[in-house]
């Protein structure tokens, strides 16, 4: 009798854990991506200064802000509207560059965030929320200064 | 007469003028082809200046489509910057890595592990190289043209040599670049011997590439 009792506890705690490894294994197969605008903030900069710490120190900066599974940092960059254009994918493109600046800072909206650039400018000074996904560096081969990229962005104050 | 056209070959108002009466109608007239002459050949040389022009594209589409058995992945990247050097034929890219999105996290966080492809150690891949048929290509006129570029692929700071072709499509102020490629990762240090990964991931990524540039 007391060990029939033993095998069933037994039995369920197997199957217990077995439905929470399949179903860990399943969340993290279907893991959805982030959502950038729901997470905290780990960087307050201007376009300005964030593009001259990568010129500055390219391989310093990439560590202070890449990660290394991609999911890097999240930053509220400040800067001057100095074009408006759209990728291929729909997404509104937004480059935050100041007149004396070598590079700017290149914010790629989403498809929910997009409306959000109908109220922007040229020459309008705006703080963007995104993910960073590479930094500023001068490309010999390009023969210009390549510009910082944010994407999933969105506007936090005009 | 013959001499002294010689001595001043280009001046042909001169030459016409001497044989016309100066003070005629068509003296004028033909001092105003001059003009014109002179024009033209101004105007030809700055087209020509425009011709050597750099082309640059912030607009850009560059997929990697891997297929095997087990499942289909691919991701997309909008971020990339090029130019072509319209004058001697160069062309360079550089792609922002992390930029590479895929349907599932997972994936997009393996795709930029140390293991796989090192993001933060390598954020850009590179292409530098040479359209090699630059007189097929006429810049100044619309149409579609057969590209080939031979130069050098970098990866995960790998840097192999390749010869692609592609096409180059002139409209207008608007040139746009296509190009379907191969890369074998085991070229570029990414291998997987065991696991999911050697089952679900092709050993040779299809990559296709289209890039919408400006004059600048």
């Amino acid at each position: 009798m007391k060990r029939k009792k033993i095998i069933r506890v037994l039995i369920v705690l197997v199957v217990a854990g077995a439905l929470i490894g399949v179903g860990a294994g399943l969340y993290m197969f279907f893991m959805p991506q982030r959502n950038v605008q729901n997470l905290p903030v780990d960087f307050q900069v201007t376009a300005s200064d964030l593009t001259e710490e990568f010129l500055n120190d390219i391989t310093r900066a990439n560590q202070k802000y890449l990660s290394a599974d991609g999911e890097s940092k999240i930053l509220e960059v400040t800067g001057k509207v100095s074009r408006i254009s759209e990728n291929f994918n729909g997404e509104k493109v937004v480059l935050l560059k100041d007149d004396d600046d070598k590079a700017g800072v290149s914010a790629t909206f989403t498809h929910d965030t997009n409306q959000a650039v109908n109220e922007l400018e040229p020459g309008d000074v705006v703080t963007i929320k995104g993910v960073i996904r590479s930094g500023a560096y001068y490309d010999q081969d390009l023969d210009m200064f390549v510009n910082v990229t944010v994407e999933k962005s969105d506007i936090i104050n005009l | 007469m013959k001499s002294k056209s010689l001595r001043n070959p280009g001046n042909y108002g001169n030459f016409f003028l001497r044989v016309m009466p100066v003070n005629s109608y068509y003296g004028t007239l033909l001092r105003s082809i001059n003009i014109l002459v002179v024009l033209i050949v101004f105007s030809g040389l700055y087209a020509s200046a425009q011709d050597d022009a750099r082309l640059v594209s912030e607009k850009s589409h560059i997929r990697f489509f891997s297929s095997t058995p087990a499942e289909d992945i691919e991701a997309h990247n909008y971020s990339a910057t090029s130019t072509i050097n319209t004058g001697n034929g160069n062309v360079a890219f550089s792609v922002p890595m992390q930029g590479f999105e895929f349907d599932k996290r997972l994936m997009q966080r393996h795709f930029n592990q140390e293991r796989f492809l090192d993001t933060q150690q390598f954020p850009t891949a590179r292409l530098v190289g040479t359209i090699t048929n630059l007189d097929a290509i006429d810049f100044s006129s619309n149409g579609k043209y057969d590209a080939i570029i031979e130069g050098e692929l970098t990866i995960k700071g790998v840097t192999n040599k390749i010869s692609e072709k592609g096409t180059v499509t002139v409209n207008g102020n608007r040139v746009t670049a296509e190009s379907v490629f191969d890369v074998t990762l085991a070229d570029y240090g990414v291998e997987f011997t065991s696991g999911r990964p050697a089952s679900n991931i092709a050993g040779t990524i299809e990559v296709t590439v289209h890039a919408e540039y400006q004059p600048q």
